[in-house]
């Protein structure tokens, strides 16, 4: 087994998991936060890939750097619908029992996937690459897809970004609070309603903007979102809710994990995740790096 | 009781004869809505009774339905050998997978369960060999006896029916109560003396065991399994079923099949979109009908019967 | 010297985090008294109970029960070796009515909970309603315990405590929220069932008139520490006592 082919494989598990991660972070920031779990989380990035479709479609006549703008585009358009959703709904089921919640948000799921057929259609949907990533490159003699450059680079300013934005910025600060006790800080008279739109609507712009960036990969397609959401779970089930670190981590596991398993074990890949999922939540239910006390 | 004992039987005359009087589509549907029934009530013990969600229990539905289906199709057992056989692998898998399950509550409860389910699809899913993968296994042919429709009705009310009252009982005796407790107050539970978690993962197994028993009555009557059975989409027809018709009555799963299985049936001759239509159905029904269909229908008779003295 | 100690406590000691709540507590209690513990809030009263029934972990420290010694054992084993504790906050079926509250813990004492094929309804009304009726519930029976006063939810308390014939009762402010009347019904009744039964009883009092009518013996807590036991008389002229409960007379 030559190292080349290895690094190829590690680089593949680590695109991988960077795409993991854009879908899992919203999620794993709206649960901690408000202790929502989001089934319909990526069934919001299915709708963003689809939305970069349309606005690459509408553009790539016309301007040459269409598929770069599109991506941010399907990014925004889903935070509006994000936005929407927290406003009619979302905001009803906060103070509901578990189960109603999870009743909801499936719904949701039902809901959205019948929407994406409606608008778009049940063929796939392919998005022609620009020049400038049409070709492989090479790294250290193992091929890598050059859009996959792109994708790991935005994985990483995502996490960047977040961080920065939990670390330095007031929001940041109040979020964090707000997932370490949501009573403290409505206690400090800061407006929670408030706090949780904008936290979902940030969850949802993120989804959105990594739906644009899986776009150009393969091609979109329906049903994309049923087996992302559930390894999105062993995700942030993995790295613990509601922390970037552990969602971030738990990503590249999984990624990699997933990337590897593959070699020795094709057929096994997705039930080696889920036995290292059940693991997680058998001995440490919180995570890697979650707090216990949320429990 | 004597009100209850009446509707019951009321309800078991209409189930026989109505077969008799409709066309033999309906006679399918009333079969579907007596399988789905009873894996929802089966749900509702680890639901309704103990308070947990479980968003997996199609695993021990589709063991179930494959059990069923691998022994009659390879091993050609006849169909009454298959059922106890399919309620002990359901109950095997219970046994091993609620064993990690009822050391969590709540979220992680339900996480870990769809977790598993999904563990469950996925192996069935990828052991081509002995499952057929995602081709699934056909020519899952009933006794000739039974492959007409009505027939197969008839043996799906009797097993129905037993299979019901069985589950009545264990809801009313001392176990049932534990179970009651253990939703309202786990911990108190703990200091009168209770072992929680060995009731909830015999519940647990319970419920796997008659999960199993619904499956198994589902490959003969579509003459197929497939994978899909397991996964967690299937998971939620139960719980969506059990909300339907309400939780925190015996008869909820039962009225919530039949809502729901009609609804489908109903809906989906007119528009593919049943997905964006069952959706709805289910924000609604949660955000406005808290206890179900019964919980409305209680009220209502409560209010008649108020006004009629 | 007969060692007739129900409970013995040696060198208990618990923290949560950095919070020290019990320093090398040693306590000995003997069978068939009626003893109480005060304390300021906060002293670890509660943590104590917590620890001897298994709520909590102990960091260090043994607790023997008839002198086996059940440190860190499983609530649900504790239970059943013959230790009963009604709680300060009430922690009751809020959803099930008050008989069926007493029954389940009567289907629990009788190891009937695991029978699946009786109906429940028909199974230990005898004990359930005796219960109910020493507790003075009886009128009260088919009332959903969620919505219960105060002073029945304490009663409901007792009767789950008791339901399960322990042979230790300990009570967490058993007569909070009480009237004059309950508190003395309650009482009379605990030292009733001590005289009757022999049942040992340790509880916790804010009420220093319940105190005073009723405890046999009377240990003080404070920050964590024993600093006075004995009879409750002698424990009155304790200066250490005093001075702990600065101004409040005890």
């Amino acid at each position: 087994m030559d190292l080349t082919f290895i690094f190829a494989q590690f680089l593949s598990g680590l695109t991988y998991g960077m795409v993991l991660f854009l879908v899992s972070a919203g999620l794993s920031l709206i649960f901690g936060v408000m202790n929502i779990l989001n089934f319909a989380h990526a069934t919001l990035w299915l709708m963003g890939a689809y939305f970069c479709y349309t606005f690459w479609n509408y553009l790539h006549q016309t301007l040459s750097i269409a598929l770069w703008i599109s991506i941010p585009l399907a990014g925004l358009v889903m935070a509006l619908i994000g936005a929407f959703i927290e406003i009619v709904l979302i905001r009803r089921i906060y103070k509901r029992e578990l189960y109603e919640q999870l009743l909801i948000t499936y719904a949701l799921t039902l809901i959205l996937g019948d929407l994406i057929k409606i608008f778009w259609g049940v063929t796939d949907k392919l998005i022609e690459r620009p020049e400038i990533i049409q070709k492989p490159v090479f790294i250290f003699g193992a091929p890598l897809d050059s859009y996959f450059i792109f994708v790991n680079l935005a994985g990483i300013f995502v996490a960047v970004a977040l961080w920065c934005f939990l670390k330095f910025t007031r929001y940041g600060h109040i979020v964090k609070a707000a997932v370490y006790s949501r009573e403290m800080v409505s206690a400090l008279g800061i407006p929670i309603p408030k706090i949780y739109t904008m936290v979902f609507t940030l969850g949802i712009f993120i989804a959105g903007f990594a739906g644009g960036i899986q776009a150009p990969i393969g091609s979109v397609t329906l049903g994309m979102d049923m087996s992302i959401i559930i390894q999105a779970f062993c995700v942030v089930v993995i790295g613990g809710f509601g922390s970037l670190i552990g969602t971030f981590v738990g990503s590249l596991i999984v990624g990699e994990v997933y990337s590897f398993s593959i070699l020795y074990w094709p057929d096994g890949a997705m039930v080696l995740i889920f036995v290292i999922t059940a693991f997680i939540l058998i001995v440490r239910p919180w995570g890697l790096f979650g707090t216990p006390t949320r429990m | 009781m004597q009100r209850r004992t009446f509707i019951v039987f009321f309800l078991i005359v209409m189930a026989v004869v109505l077969p008799l009087v409709v066309k033999e589509f309906w006679v399918h549907i009333f079969s579907e809505i007596l399988i789905h029934a009873l894996f929802a009530l089966s749900f509702n013990l680890i639901f309704g009774y103990m308070g947990q969600l479980s968003f997996g229990h199609a695993a021990y539905y589709g063991i179930g339905a494959y059990t069923t289906g691998l022994l009659m199709v390879k091993a050609n057992l006849p169909l009454f050998v298959c059922l106890p056989i399919s309620m002990i692998t359901a109950g095997i898998a219970a046994t091993i997978l609620g064993y990690f399950c009822v050391r969590l509550r709540g979220i992680y409860f339900a996480i870990l369960t769809m977790a598993f389910g999904q563990l469950v699809y996925y192996i069935i899913f990828q052991w081509y060999s002995f499952t057929g993968g995602d081709n699934g296994l056909q020519g899952i042919n009933p006794p000739e006896i039974l492959m007409k429709a009505q027939n197969y009705y008839y043996f799906v009310l009797v097993v129905f029916i037993i299979a019901g009252y069985i589950l009545y009982r264990i809801g009313e005796s001392p176990f049932g109560y534990t179970l009651r407790a253990i939703r309202d107050n786990a911990e108190r539970t703990e200091f009168i003396g209770i072992n929680v978690q060995r009731y909830m993962h015999m519940n647990f197994i319970i419920a796997g065991m008659f999960a199993g028993l619904a499956g198994a009555l589902w490959g003969p009557f579509i003459r197929s399994v497939a994978p899909d059975l397991c996964n967690w989409h299937h998971s939620g027809i139960p719980v969506f079923m059990t909300i339907l018709g309400g939780p925190f009555y015996f008869f909820g799963p039962l009225v919530g099949s039949i809502i729901y299985t009609f609804l489908m049936a109903i809906v989906t001759g007119y528009t593919e979109y049943w997905p964006l239509v069952s959706g709805t159905i289910i924000i609604l029904v949660v955000l406005s009908l808290p206890s179900g269909f019964l919980g409305v229908a209680d009220n209502v008779i409560k209010k008649l019967f108020v006004r009629g003295n | 010297m007969a060692q007739d100690f129900i409970l013995k406590i040696e060198r208990l000691r618990k923290s949560f985090g950095t919070y020290q709540v019990l320093t090398d507590v040693n306590y000995e209690l003997e069978k068939g008294i009626i003893a109480a513990i005060i304390g300021p809030n906060g002293a670890g009263k509660s943590t104590f109970f917590n620890l001897i029934t298994g709520y909590h972990k102990v960091d260090n420290g043994k607790v023997y029960f008839k002198n086996i010694d059940i440190t860190n054992f499983k609530r649900y084993k504790i239970a059943q070796m013959g230790i009963s504790r009604a709680f300060q906050v009430s922690n009751i079926y809020p959803k099930l009515t008050v008989y069926e509250n007493v029954r389940q813990a009567v289907l629990a004492q009788q190891k009937k909970t695991m029978n699946l094929f009786s109906y429940a309804s028909s199974l230990a009304q005898k004990e359930t309603n005796e219960l109910l009726e020493i507790t003075g519930m009886t009128k009260i029976k088919d009332s959903i315990a969620g919505i219960l006063s105060q002073g029945d939810k304490k009663k409901l308390e007792l009767a789950l405590a008791l339901a399960g014939k322990p042979e230790l009762l300990l009570l967490d402010e058993p007569t909070a929220g009480m009237s004059q009347e309950e508190t003395f019904e309650t009482m009379e009744l605990v030292k009733k069932l001590n005289r009757e039964i022999g049942l040992t009883i340790l509880f916790t009092e804010h009420d220093i008139s319940v105190i005073f009518g009723y405890a046999m013996r009377l240990s003080v807590l404070y920050q964590g520490r024993i600093i006075a036991e004995g009879l409750p008389e002698e424990v009155r002229q304790n200066e250490e006592a005093q001075r702990c409960y600065l101004g409040e007379e005890i």
